[in-house]
């Protein structure tokens, strides 16, 4: 018996050229005769465009040419994809037209024969600006009086939306006692170690167009960008080559991407743009964004009766692919994983002069969890109970899933209670608590955070998703027996090619390393959607999955053709003549439900004692020979599906923080973090922990360093990586994971999907923390990030009253 | 960003005033000017070359002067760009008698844009407070020139009425 | 991050580099690890139009004994610095504070002397070099210089070096006893550079500080001797109440810097705190 992989802690594939520098990304793609772009851009974050003079430019040794708004006008406009009632759409030019709206708006883009050139071009060229009145803050904007960035809405708001069950007036006045609280959720910039990047190469004879692009999502990039430079999809070849980590900010299609494509159109060579990072923080796309009120209402014993959240939601002065929808997660994730009647959310999104917001890792939903646990603690302390015993009593029972919540979702499966449970011991919450009353008596600031978060992952059924939210797969099995994989999902940095050969390994009995995994090349792969969400393994694995029970059933039929038998049973990478126990019975695809390497089929036959075998191998070989196939069956091995996942599935968890204050400082320190995430089935227990890790290292980021800070006028003051902080290995605590594992009855893998939980459950488990410590003050809430200074001034209010 | 600091400088109100609206001598004590034209009446054109140790961009300013009150006070404001991006400044300055020495009061608004605002953060603030110290510390020099020169001058040249 | 064009000299001798300095002038700029300046000119606020790269001249690295004085090379980058044999005996603040300085990479590259006449306000080295009263000898046309540490910083940027000259050699009095020194940093947690660091350098005979000396970092628009705390310091049995209320005049009649990360009245708190702890250290470590 073949040990089987899935479940066990496999290094990843990927890893050796990852490490090695053998890895190709957009920028190691080296064409002969390839031009050089670069942009001017917007120092002003709202001017009118006077004059562009490209003269000086042009005259430069190597400058090839340099386009503006003008030239550009054909390029159809930047895709918004989300659909809300009331929608203002700016009509997004990839390059500005009459006004700039940010600092970093694209304004030309010289074109040169190297990047020293281009470069060079960029300084040369003169445009005069008329500043206009800006408008930074995401509240202000939406007052009447604030300047209006487009002037043909005639308002600053892009769209109102209210959201939620139950009745939220009866329920806030029935309840003992309401907290309200205003919560920031600052800008975040995703900065993906590699910055974005284009190579487009234009073939006039046979008008074809490549995109080598750093993209999460081929497909739909090639779509959007053939729509916008208005030729043919079928004519369009993108390529998304290894990326380097995108966070979400790559799941977007970018002005930059089809300028490049129409400047190797106009020119006839190959052209290239790698970003830069002082671009990349000003103009890749923002995460959170978020200025909203909570106000939740609480019975004596805890009980939580309702929950509304009037936001503010920062647009950016465009919309990029999404933006517009990330507020709407955060309505659908205001129940948290606690049960309660009545919740609304009331969203005011609007135009600032600043770049776009949209998905970056949890998007929407890293502000939803952090509302309501702040919501919970606050209700916590408003009772004087232990946080805990506030989440427990309004947790759904294990029982009671699938689990309707008032914002709409039904969750999958959940137990809640047992996550906690696992956390708690492991901290040994009860100890903790007697050692902070001690170390209180001291004179020492010790807190202890608690966060249990539920996220909405695994995007999704295609009626909730703008553009599609199933997943694709191809599964070859080729003549000598190797397999190949080709996913739509197109998986940047996660591991997949590790995960879905651990899949095929244990469905196909062949080993790991037999599998090769095909991603991002829409000439190659047949469409797909995507990696975002934390849905590749999720969606895109079960595609692979059910491809590779159709490619079994039809291997199993050859099989019992040349064994000359009724039927087979295949195991360890062979088909054995079965003995026939149930009558009729035939391999179909499993109904959801069952778990991976256990197809209901298997079951219904037996191998025969001494029965005749034949490996997956000759199959394969036979197939492809044709010569000796059932009558009317196609030759090759090879089976596609197209999966359709019925629902979301919610994965959950417990967060645990321990910090103490330097009371002299404010600095924080961490003594315990404790993660249990139950992310359901896991495919690859090592792949689970490093998502996990990434993203409460990311989690870590914005409660204690990050934020991008634009100035009162507009002008980006975090502009490079000296003064907008990362969080690094040595500024974070060890991290002590586990898990439980409730399956979800989503998938046949049962899986939930982890990309996300991280950046989720983290943050207000850090948050609390502090808070916790410094409750002696009466402290219930402070903003991120939480910087040493903040904390200093707290004490020092304090220590003078 | 916010400056604002009072300055006490050795010389008589008028004098300052004076010497603070005389382009010529303005040049002299704005760090790194190297032009300073009179293009209308209380505005100039400047070029100015700002350095902070090796760190050094050019810009072409224009500079207002509005509110003027001799001796008491007046307004400007400045505008320059360059390669390195834009400086925008307004402020108002007070000056007050203190027995014969002059104390120069301003407050002002500067604001920065570009390269230097986005890469220049570290800094700013510091770069903003030594310019301002270069500038008064020119000035008071300047004061203590002309008042040597004029005495100079009393003493070579004796008026005629005597 | 594209520098604008420059030219490429590789100065095979320290006369060779002077000699070229004093040919191009200001259009040149002098090469060490170019961890600050390289930085600099991709974002083009530097674009000289010449550099001269001292990083093949041999004999500029090295770190010795000599007359009563350790004699550090001014190209010794900050890893050889951290892990001399030399100084972690006999002057271990060097090391130490080569250890808080940039990351590996800044170490293996970066150069005590590049770093020094650069003058960063939030550098690390100036503290140590002034708490050691350092000395820096300068080599120009008309031979060589010698610039006491205290005089050598003279504002943002800005050394006591003068046009055509090149810091050679770094001069550090060698210590008595055990050394009683330490250097505490608050590092900005995105650029590394200090918010706050202080460099003690203290002796102490028979419980009593004979001398006191404390370098800052970060808090000011240039390093600076803490001479408050030094004096209140000096004569002292270094008990905690003295150390605590000398180090409240850690940032006394210097004009403290303020950015995103740290107002100037957090600084000041921190300068406070820090050079208590630094003291401290100091203090513990010469027991």
């Amino acid at each position: 018996m073949a040990e089987k992989t899935v479940g066990k802690p496999i290094k990843r594939t990927e890893d050796p050229r990852l490490i090695q520098g053998l890895a190709h990304y957009v920028d190691d793609i080296r064409l002969p005769d390839t031009l050089h772009a670069m942009f001017v851009r917007s120092i002003y974050a709202h001017a009118r465009i006077k004059s562009i003079d490209t003269t000086a430019a042009l005259k430069l040794p190597g400058v090839v040419a340099v386009y503006t708004g003008k030239d550009t006008q054909k390029i159809g406009p930047v895709p918004c994809g989300a659909a809300l009632p009331d929608l203002k759409v700016p009509d997004h030019r990839v390059l500005a037209t009459n006004k700039v709206y940010w600092v970093g708006h694209p304004v030309a883009v010289v074109v040169a024969e190297n990047k020293f050139a281009a470069r060079d071009g960029v300084d040369a060229v003169q445009v005069d600006y008329e500043e206009l009145p800006v408008v930074m803050d995401e509240e202000k904007a939406a007052d009447a009086k604030s300047p209006v960035i487009h002037e043909q809405f005639g308002t600053n708001i892009a769209y109102k939306l209210t959201a939620g069950e139950g009745d939220i007036e009866a329920a806030l006045k029935s309840a003992d006692k309401v907290v309200k609280q205003k919560i920031q959720h600052k800008r975040l910039a995703p900065v993906a170690m590699e910055p974005r990047g284009v190579l487009a190469r234009y073939y006039p004879g046979e008008q074809e167009l490549t995109l080598w692009t750093s993209t999460q999502i081929p497909h739909l990039a090639r779509t959007q960008l053939a729509i916008m430079l208005g030729m043919p999809e079928n004519k369009l070849r993108l390529i998304a080559p290894e990326v380097g980590g995108g966070f979400g900010s790559k799941l977007n299609v970018y002005a930059e991407e089809a300028v490049l494509g129409w400047i190797s159109m106009q020119t006839g060579r190959p052209v290239k743009w790698i970003e830069t990072r002082r671009e990349n923080l000003q103009a890749t796309i923002h995460g959170r964004g978020q200025v909203g009120y909570v106000e939740i209402g609480c019975k004596k014993d805890g009980t939580i009766t309702g929950l509304r959240y009037n936001v503010f939601a920062d647009m950016g002065s465009y919309f990029q692919l999404l933006t517009p929808a990330i507020p709407t997660l955060t309505g659908l994730m205001l129940s948290g994983c606690y049960k309660i009647p009545a919740i609304q959310i009331n969203v005011t999104a609007t135009f600032t002069n600043k770049m776009s917001t949209d998905a970056y890792r949890g998007a929407g939903r890293p502000e939803a969890t952090y509302v309501v646990e702040r919501a919970v603690d606050l209700v916590a302390a408003e009772l004087g109970m232990d946080p805990v015993e506030v989440r427990r009593k309004n947790f759904p029972q294990p029982d009671e899933f699938p689990f309707k919540t008032a914002t709409g979702l039904f969750y999958d499966s959940g137990n809640y209670q047992a996550a906690l449970d696992k956390a708690m011991k492991m901290v040994d919450y009860a100890k903790l608590r007697e050692e902070q009353k001690k170390a209180r008596k001291e004179g020492r600031l010790m807190g202890i955070g608690v966060s249990t978060y539920v996220e909405i992952c695994a995007l999704g059924p295609s009626a909730a998703m703008p553009a599609g939210g199933w997943e694709s797969a191809t599964v070859r099995i080729e003549p000598t027996g190797k397999v190949t994989i080709l996913t739509g999902a197109s998986p940047h940095g996660q591991g997949e090619e590790t995960a879905f050969a651990q899949i095929a390994a244990d469905e196909l009995g062949v080993s790991v390393n037999d599998s090769t995994v095909i991603h991002g090349d829409t000439a190659v792969v047949q469409y797909g959607i995507g990696t975002f969400g934390s849905r590749a393994l999720v969606v895109g694995g079960t595609a692979v999955y059910m491809a590779i029970q159709k490619l079994k059933e039809k291997a199993g039929k050859i099989a019992a053709h040349l064994l000359q038998c009724e039927a087979t049973v295949f195991a360890d990478g062979q088909f054995c003549e079965a003995a026939a126990r149930a009558k009729g019975a035939s391999a179909s695809v499993p109904e959801p439900m069952v778990p991976v390497g256990q197809a209901p089929a298997a079951a219904l036959h037996e191998p025969k004692p001494g029965g005749k075998t034949i490996t997956l191998q000759e199959i394969a070989l036979a197939a492809h020979l044709a010569k000796n196939l059932p009558p009317d069956m196609e030759p090759g091995l090879s089976a596609t599906s197209f999966y359709e996942p019925k629902n979301f599935t919610f994965p959950f968890g417990t967060h645990i923080a321990v910090v103490e204050i330097d009371k002299e400082t404010g600095e924080i320190h961490f003594q315990r973090y404790v993660a249990v995430d139950d992310c359901g089935k896991q495919i690859n227990p090592m792949l689970v922990h490093g998502q996990v890790h990434g993203g409460i290292c990311q989690s870590f980021g914005q409660a204690l360093y990050e934020e991008v800070v634009y100035d009162e006028n507009g002008q980006l003051v975090t502009g490079t990586l000296m003064d907008y902080a990362l969080p690094r290995a040595a500024m974070l605590p060890h991290f002590e994971l586990d898990s439980t594992e409730t399956p979800s009855p989503v998938n046949p893998l049962g899986a939930k999907g982890v990309g996300e939980a991280g950046t989720i459950g983290a943050t207000p488990a850090v948050v609390s923390a502090i808070v916790d410590a410094l409750s002696i003050y009466g402290v219930r809430h402070i903003d991120m990030p939480i910087k040493p200074e903040t904390v200093w001034q707290i004490l020092r209010r304090n220590s003078a009253a | 960003m916010k400056i604002d600091g009072t300055h006490k400088i050795d010389a008589p109100r008028e004098q300052i005033f004076d010497l603070l609206t005389n382009p010529l001598l303005l040049q002299k004590c704005i760090p790194g000017c190297e032009k300073m034209d009179n293009t209308a009446e209380n505005q100039y054109a400047a070029r100015l070359s700002v350095g902070v140790g090796p760190i050094k961009g050019v810009f072409n300013a224009t500079v207002n002067l509005t509110e003027l009150r001799r001796p008491d006070h007046y307004a400007l404001t400045m505008e320059g760009k360059g390669q390195a991006g834009f400086v925008k400044g307004s402020g108002v300055l007070d000056f007050a008698d203190d027995g014969g020495a002059t104390m120069v009061h301003f407050t002002g608004d500067v604001n920065v844009g570009g390269l230097i605002a986005s890469v220049g953060q570290r800094m700013i603030q510091s770069v903003g407070k030594m310019m301002a110290e270069r500038f008064f510390v020119a000035l008071e020099n300047e004061a203590k020139a002309q008042q040597k020169a004029s005495q100079a001058a009393l003493l070579s040249d004796p008026p005629s009425s005597l | 991050m594209i520098p604008a064009s420059f030219d490429y000299i590789a100065a095979k001798t320290l006369d060779e580099a002077i000699s070229l300095l004093a040919r191009h002038k200001d259009d040149a700029k002098l090469l060490a690890g170019g961890h600050s300046l390289l930085p600099a000119m991709k974002l083009r606020l530097m674009q000289p139009k010449v550099l001269i790269d001292l990083g093949r001249i041999k004999d500029l690295s090295y770190i010795k004994e000599e007359g009563g004085q350790i004699r550090i090379g001014a190209m010794t980058t900050h890893f050889q610095v951290e892990t001399s044999d030399l100084l972690r005996r006999a002057c271990p603040l060097l090391p130490e504070t080569a250890s808080h300085l940039g990351d590996m990479q800044v170490r293996n590259k970066g150069t005590i002397g590049g770093s020094l006449v650069h003058s960063d306000p939030a550098a690390d080295w100036p503290a140590a070099i002034l708490a050691l009263d350092a000395e820096l000898v300068a080599r120009g046309a008309k031979g060589d210089r010698t610039i006491k540490a205290a005089d050598f910083f003279v504002d943002m940027l800005t050394t006591a070096l003068e046009p055509g000259e090149i810091l050679r050699e770094i001069r550090i009095p060698s210590g008595k006893g055990k050394p009683a020194q330490a250097y505490v940093k608050v590092r900005h947690p995105a650029s590394g550079f200090a918010v706050v660091g202080v460099a003690v350098n203290l002796s102490i005979e028979g419980g009593k500080c004979q001398s006191a000396a404390v370098g800052i970092t970060g808090v000011a628009p240039k390093a600076y001797r803490a001479s408050k705390v030094e004096s209140a310091l000096k004569g002292s049995a270094l008990d905690a109440k003295t150390l605590s209320a000398a180090s409240a005049h850690a940032a006394d009649g210097v004009d403290v810097n303020a950015d995103l990360y740290a107002s100037a009245e957090y600084r000041k708190q921190l300068a406070a705190v820090y050079t208590r702890r630094a003291l401290e250290t100091a203090i513990s470590r010469a027991k």
